[in-house]
């Protein structure tokens, strides 16, 4: 398949930070998750996909065209930005027609777009509220729904998820597994693995500016699912619950607290404790008050496989 | 689609009149707009209270052409066009990087150039309403039992034109000053109440590095009075050369608006 995004040794720093390192990649019809701990260069590089910022070294072909200062390209270009930014004096229609009256449709055309793209992402009953008036998850739809009006072949969406209640995550991700299968292109970023894995098979992994990783998400799985967990349990009986775990190979660690409400366990297989901590409680009437886990995010996974 | 085989310049254009639009829409419902409405209509009020005062003290007496003129100079021409101009000039491209917009103009197929000449034409007709329909008010209310002199109205459309040119002027100054400072209003500020203030007194060719001295070069000298040293000109241009000047200021920055605008690398910071 021919790749529709390419990008060649792409640099990006501001002063003496630095946003993306030497990133080579071919990106192909479908959906792309990029996925890195904040602070990963993920935004930038979307950004610099998007024509938004200038690359320091490297260049950003899309369809084999340039893209910084192409306007013609973003007929076929829908940018969804991570900033909860608008016009908030204006209504949701309001700015959708507006950013559409941009674009060569006529009148009418940007007009049927518009309600459209309200219908898909559910804001019909709310397009005449002021966008000031929104809640965090009607602006992140409204923000989807400004990169999809146009009907683009190629959709970038910077953390789109960020802000929305567990349904409207779910609905917004069908729906964008919906324009996978008509042969779209859409790169998606996000921090958080179970998003991306619940969109995407196909992933790049990003950290520190660098492609970390590219390819199939089974192999960060396997690398999460091998890095030691720390997970803290308050309560009642926090020894007879380290009791119970010593036994279990992949309990590699227990500590408590200085407190002595709560036990600190470091495992290597967070799935099998997890699946074995209910009976547990049951079988020997623990009263459990909290379940916590310290480092149960992408920077403790990533700093566990750079070696840090 | 209707417009995609259009010409290099028709589609610029289209460009051009579809950002106008848009920005024409959204500045009218900015709060911005309507406080700087009731601001420019101060003047109206001023108009009023004098027309009560002559009207209820009778001894009271001033030429009503003459207050208009001062009027003009002393709040329009010396501060509300500087204002109105330095806030809505700076905004052009400040209010899309400071509110984060404009990643949704620089994702749309439009050339930048475009967008940043049709949000200074809608912001710059905004202004031009504003302070024409303000002008043209408070020219009603001082000449009210002269309505009728149509030789008045040659003052009123020169003094309308004056400060039309004024706010295209110093528009495109401050949209350009706008693109590349952060802290453009407060170098506006300096530019419009130090500079513009000071040089247009300076002996020579040194006043003719302000926009005011072309601006008062189309007005008349004023007869001696209270309010004449404001009008004051050392060397006036020739009217002809002041519009010429004017208008050529006004295209120098608005086309070194579009230069900045669209090569500079903007980082919106999160």
């Amino acid at each position: 398949m021919k790749p529709v995004i390419e990008v060649k040794n792409l640099s990006k720093w501001y002063g003496n930070v630095l946003g993306l390192s030497d990133v080579t990649l071919q990106i192909e019809p479908g959906i792309i998750g990029l996925l890195g701990p904040n602070g990963a260069g993920k935004s930038t590089f979307l950004k610099l996909i998007a024509g938004l910022i200038k690359p320091k070294i490297g260049t950003v072909h899309i369809k084999g065209q340039k893209v910084r200062n192409n306007y013609s390209l973003f007929n076929e270009i829908g940018f969804c930005p991570e900033q909860d930014s608008f016009y908030e004096e204006l209504t949701g229609m309001e700015f959708l027609l507006k950013l559409l009256s941009l674009f060569p449709f006529s009148p009418s055309e940007a007009r049927a777009r518009a309600e459209q793209a309200l219908e898909i992402v559910e804001l019909t009953k709310e397009k005449d509220r002021v966008i000031k008036a929104y809640s965090r998850g009607m602006r992140q739809r409204l923000k989807f729904a400004q990169a999809i009006a146009h009907d683009p072949e190629i959709l970038v969406l910077d953390e789109p998820l960020s802000g929305l209640d567990p349904l409207g995550r779910r609905k917004l991700i069908r729906l964008i597994k919906e324009y996978r299968k008509i042969g779209k292109t859409i790169i998606v970023s996000s921090h958080i693995l179970p998003e991306i894995e619940a969109m995407t098979q196909t992933i790049i992994l990003i950290h520190q500016g660098k492609v970390f990783a590219q390819g199939d998400i089974h192999y960060i799985r396997d690398l999460i699912d091998t890095h030691p967990h720390i997970i803290a349990i308050k309560c009642d009986k926090p020894r007879l619950l380290a009791e119970k775990f010593i036994f279990k190979n992949y309990v590699l660690n227990v500590k408590f607290s200085p407190s002595h409400d709560s036990l600190l366990v470091e495992t290597n297989n967070r799935d099998k404790f997890f699946s074995l901590l209910p009976s547990l409680f049951v079988e020997n009437k623990i009263e459990v008050k909290e379940i916590t886990s310290p480092d149960d995010n992408l920077q403790a996974v990533f700093d566990y496989l750079v070696g840090k | 689609m209707t417009s995609k085989n259009k010409k290099p310049l028709a589609f610029y254009l289209d460009s051009v009149g579809k950002a106008f639009s848009f920005f024409f829409f959204l500045g009218k419902k900015v709060n911005r707009t309507k406080i700087f409405i009731l601001i420019s209509f101060l003047p109206v009020v001023i108009a009023a209270i004098i027309k009560c005062i002559q009207y209820f003290q009778k001894n009271y007496w001033l030429e009503d052409l003459s207050v208009f003129s001062n009027i003009i100079v002393f709040f329009y021409l010396q501060f509300l066009i500087l204002i109105l101009a330095l806030f809505f000039g700076t905004s052009v491209c400040s209010e899309e990087t400071e509110g984060k917009t404009l990643t949704y103009l620089n994702t749309r197929p439009v050339p930048k150039s475009a967008i940043m000449v049709g949000k200074y034409s809608a912001y710059t007709l905004l202004i031009i309403l504003m302070v024409n329909i303000g002008v043209i008010l408070a020219f009603m209310i001082l000449n009210i039992s002269h309505l009728l002199d149509f030789s008045r109205y040659k003052i009123l459309f020169r003094d309308m034109g004056v400060l039309t040119l004024g706010l295209i002027c110093y528009t495109a100054f401050f949209t350009f000053i706008g693109t590349f400072l952060k802290k453009s209003i407060l170098f506006g500020l300096i530019f419009s109440f130090g500079w513009e203030n000071v040089i247009q007194y300076f002996p020579g060719s040194t006043q003719r590095f302000t926009i005011v001295h072309y601006l008062k070069s189309l007005l008349p000298q004023p007869a001696r009075g209270r309010f004449s040293f404001l009008l004051f000109r050392l060397e006036p241009s020739s009217p002809g050369a002041a519009i010429m000047m004017l208008l050529l200021i006004a295209v120098v920055f608005l086309g070194l608006a579009c230069l900045v605008f669209s090569q500079k690398e903007y980082i919106l910071e999160d």
